[in-house]
């Protein structure tokens, strides 16, 4: 993108680039895309939220392989922190989409967790557990959206958990 | 707004997410979709598969999102420097952030997903085009956008030249 001379490399372009889109999108039309049609497509989202009760037993099962391997290792094992991570990021990345917004927040906050400890220590250990732990009472009780008293219960116990380990 | 013209690729190593985002894409009326489960894989689609836009995920094995929106943007065999792209992502720093706009991201979009929250980007991606700006350092979507102050340095010295590419008088 340069030119030949530095006065030309300093000068800005701006470019109207071609637009297919507009004119392969129309407005209206039995096919348009309106409240009932976004209704219809949440409600889709809704429907696979058993799938999701599937599929996420395998990121249960995966996360907590990883754990046991980390915990095996004393704490010292990259390779299984990046798994617990990556899991744990997809964990937070989904469950809000199918109505389990405490996977999302238990998610988020792990991966929180694991950003200040690239050696955990067996408190931070016992810390981690208590994550996956609670990722798997969530699932197997089902507790959807904010989970009412007990989900308020099981955010406010890993928090205090997590303060005992966190750096202030 | 009726989709039913779109193509769209999905690029994102998670399949049980590519699902997802094919259902809502589905649902909302986009008949053509493709998936790439990794950047490099999404490059080779592209050249079989004209996109209308792409929707990506930041974090990959492999080639990642914001390597892929890198090498649409400059690279010489780029199938589309000028593909609208949507990033999907879990990061919320302002330095990752500005990192994918600075490699020339579109917009973005955050996990955990809803299907109006998609449509909300796309319509953006449509509704509103930005122009691109081509610098020295910089390929992609104008990063100033209308209406809101520039926070970051100022490097427009000189007066732009104004460019028109062929094919995009039809659509304005």
């Amino acid at each position: 993108m340069s030119e030949e001379n530095g006065q030309e490399d300093a000068q800005v372009r701006v470019i109207t680039p071609p637009h297919a889109l507009a004119s392969k999108v129309r407005a209206g039309g039995p096919g348009a895309v309106d409240p009932a049609a976004l209704e219809r497509a949440e409600q889709v989202i809704t429907n696979m939220a058993d799938d999701y009760l599937n599929w996420v037993q395998e990121d249960l099962r995966l996360i907590q392989e990883a754990m046991d391997e980390l915990k095996s290792s004393g704490g010292d094992n990259q390779v299984a922190i990046s798994r617990i991570f990556a899991v744990s990021h997809d964990i937070k990345g989904q469950g809000g989409s199918f109505g389990y917004d405490l996977m999302t927040i238990v998610g988020n906050d792990l991966c929180r967790l694991i950003e200040y400890s690239d050696n955990p220590d067996a408190s931070m250990l016992d810390v981690i557990q208590v994550h996956i732990d609670t990722m798997k009472l969530i699932i197997k009780n089902e507790m959807k959206g904010d989970g009412g008293p007990e989900g308020t219960r099981l955010l406010k116990g890993l928090e205090m958990v997590a303060s005992k380990v966190k750096p202030s | 707004m009726d989709l039913n013209q779109l193509s769209i690729l999905i690029v994102e190593d998670n399949l049980h997410f590519r699902n997802l985002i094919r259902t809502i894409l589905g649902a909302l009326g986009v008949p053509r979709i493709e998936e790439a489960r990794d950047g490099a894989e999404a490059i080779e689609v592209l050249r079989g598969f004209p996109a209308d836009v792409a929707i990506l995920d930041w974090k990959m094995d492999g080639v990642d999102g914001i390597e892929l929106v890198r090498r649409i943007r400059t690279s010489e065999d780029s199938p589309n420097r000028f593909l609208p792209l949507i990033m999907v992502t879990g990061y919320t720093e302002s330095s990752l952030i500005r990192s994918a706009h600075d490699a020339g991201v579109n917009d973005f979009l955050a996990k955990p997903i809803s299907a109006k929250s998609l449509w909300s980007r796309i319509s953006s991606v449509i509704e509103t085009p930005r122009p691109f700006i081509q610098t020295t350092e910089y390929f992609g979507p104008d990063r100033r956008r209308e209406g809101l102050p520039f926070k970051g340095k100022c490097r427009r010295k000189q007066a732009p030249v104004f460019i028109t590419v062929p094919g995009s008088e039809a659509s304005h």
